[in-house]
């Protein structure tokens, strides 16, 4: 399969089980009625972190333009999401650079993931950029720093969320064969 | 010359960056002013589908709980009637005189309203400002600024409209207040805190006013919203020491988690009231 259809493919399903999955459940962290605030956890941030490693700057943060406006539309936050996802766009090379033994023109055709990474550095650069991207993405939304511990706990509760489902995501659609090697 | 080509080579990314995020950052203030944002948001026809699309799935298992809330409905719009036929005049001392339909003409009908059956398509309750999406839309007679209600109480405001989609923000919004009144008539405005989907907050009002755990509030005609209509139930009462008023939190009517039909309501005469409201605050 051509490398650009099937990163389309995957905008398409993790768009989808975003949406119509995700966005339906409302979690609290403790089951308390109330104290902490509901929130849903994100992984449409995702498919920035799979694209392949030698794709550039722009492409990346073009890609990431339009997935934030997608969701954007779905969910009535007209921006909110597009700023926060183009900001993890435009820091992932350095991040990834900072990460990998290698440079990343030393991996042709391929795309960050468990098996040419490890768990540990995939998991250390995806709840970076997480945590980076759901910080902006609550502070925008929030629009205020007065209520700051609620701001920031629902900002840690949130990406450890999102941090669960993404390993979730990746344990179902990653061939099984390749992760064991 | 040269060298600006050369800075913008260098800096391109950065450029783009920052191009991008001012796009996003005037988006979201042009959505901040409440106005046109018709572009980007689920009322548009793609996302529309998406969510009729789960809507039709979903639909079916929850049949069975709309059934019993439709069934609640009745019995309490019964009971309504019944209370209103069912006076005995010769027993009881409430005089009424009948309308002759010679009358009718001098009528003057201040409020005329048109209810709107609509299914829920798509609905939040997380966020700082929450947007449901319904299934209808300008072709079936839905406007801007029209009242939403549900079998039990107060919905939400219509914000922007598509041809067969509308999207209302609901009353669970940081950005507008409610006019509301208590069971003896006293004014205040509900909010909302952001966090609890089951929680309003009446505030300012005055000590004196005795109020009690499970107390009604309702809406007033001084909005868009038809009067009377439930907003909520007292649930707990605090009194802020330091302007010694009473702050109440009300439990909602609506259960903003499952909701499903709605009624969007039209006030056929809001469009006379709002011009002459208008044209007294520009003479003013």
């Amino acid at each position: 399969m051509s490398i650009y259809l099937k990163n389309f493919l995957r905008f398409c399903i993790i768009i989808l089980i975003q949406v119509l999955i995700l966005n339906k459940i409302t979690l609290r962290w403790w089951a308390q009625p109330s104290g902490f605030p509901v929130f849903i956890p994100y992984i449409y941030p995702l498919f920035i972190l799979l694209l392949p490693f030698e794709t550039s700057v722009v492409v990346l943060m073009l890609c990431g333009f339009v997935l934030g406006l997608t969701m954007d539309t779905f969910m009535n936050t007209a921006g909110i999401h597009a700023s926060a996802t183009v900001l993890i766009a435009y820091l992932r090379t350095n991040v990834l650079n900072a990460l990998l033994p290698k440079n990343l023109v030393e991996y042709p055709n391929q795309s960050p993931g468990v098996k040419n990474m490890g768990w540990v550095p995939f998991l250390v650069y995806s709840a970076f950029l997480i945590v980076i991207h759901h910080a902006v993405f609550f502070s925008i939304e929030l629009w205020s720093f007065s209520n700051i511990g609620y701001l920031l706990l629902k900002i840690l509760a949130s990406s450890a969320t999102s941090l669960l489902f993404i390993i979730a995501y990746l344990l179902l659609f990653t061939k099984q064969t390749s992760l064991r090697s | 010359m040269r060298n600006f080509i050369l800075f913008i080579r260098r800096f391109f990314n950065l450029i783009l960056f920052l191009i991008l995020e001012i796009v996003c950052f005037v988006l979201i203030a042009r959505t901040n002013m409440l106005q046109g944002n018709d572009v980007l948001s689920s009322a548009n026809t793609v996302a529309g589908i998406v969510y009729q699309k789960r809507e039709d799935v979903v639909y079916y298992f929850g049949l069975k709980r709309m059934n019993d809330s439709l069934l609640n409905e009745n019995i309490r719009l019964r009971e309504a009637l019944a209370r209103i036929s069912g006076v005995d005049t010769l027993r009881d001392t409430v005089v009424s005189r009948r309308i002759r339909a010679v009358d009718s003409g001098s009528l003057i009908r201040y409020a005329d309203y048109i209810y709107r059956p609509a299914r829920v398509i798509n609905n939040s309750v997380t966020s700082e400002n929450n947007y449901i999406t319904i299934n209808r839309g300008a072709h079936h007679g839905v406007k801007k600024r029209m009242a939403v209600l549900s079998g039990t109480g107060v919905v939400g405001e219509v914000i922007s409209v598509s041809d067969n989609f509308a999207s209302i923000l609901s009353v669970l919004n940081v950005k507008r207040k409610l006019s509301a009144k208590l069971k003896d008539g006293t004014m205040g405005s509900v909010m909302w805190e952001e966090g609890k989907p089951d929680v309003l907050v009446l505030e300012d009002i005055p000590k004196e006013i005795k109020v009690f755990r499970g107390d009604s509030v309702f809406t007033t005609s001084y909005s868009f919203f038809p009067p009377d209509v439930l907003i909520g139930t007292i649930d707990r009462v605090r009194i802020n020491k330091k302007n010694n008023v009473q702050i109440l939190y009300l439990k909602s009517a609506t259960n903003f988690r499952n909701l499903q039909y709605v009624y969007v309501v039209e006030n056929t005469m809001m469009e006379e009231r709002k011009r002459l409201e208008d044209s007294t605050r520009k003479a003013k």
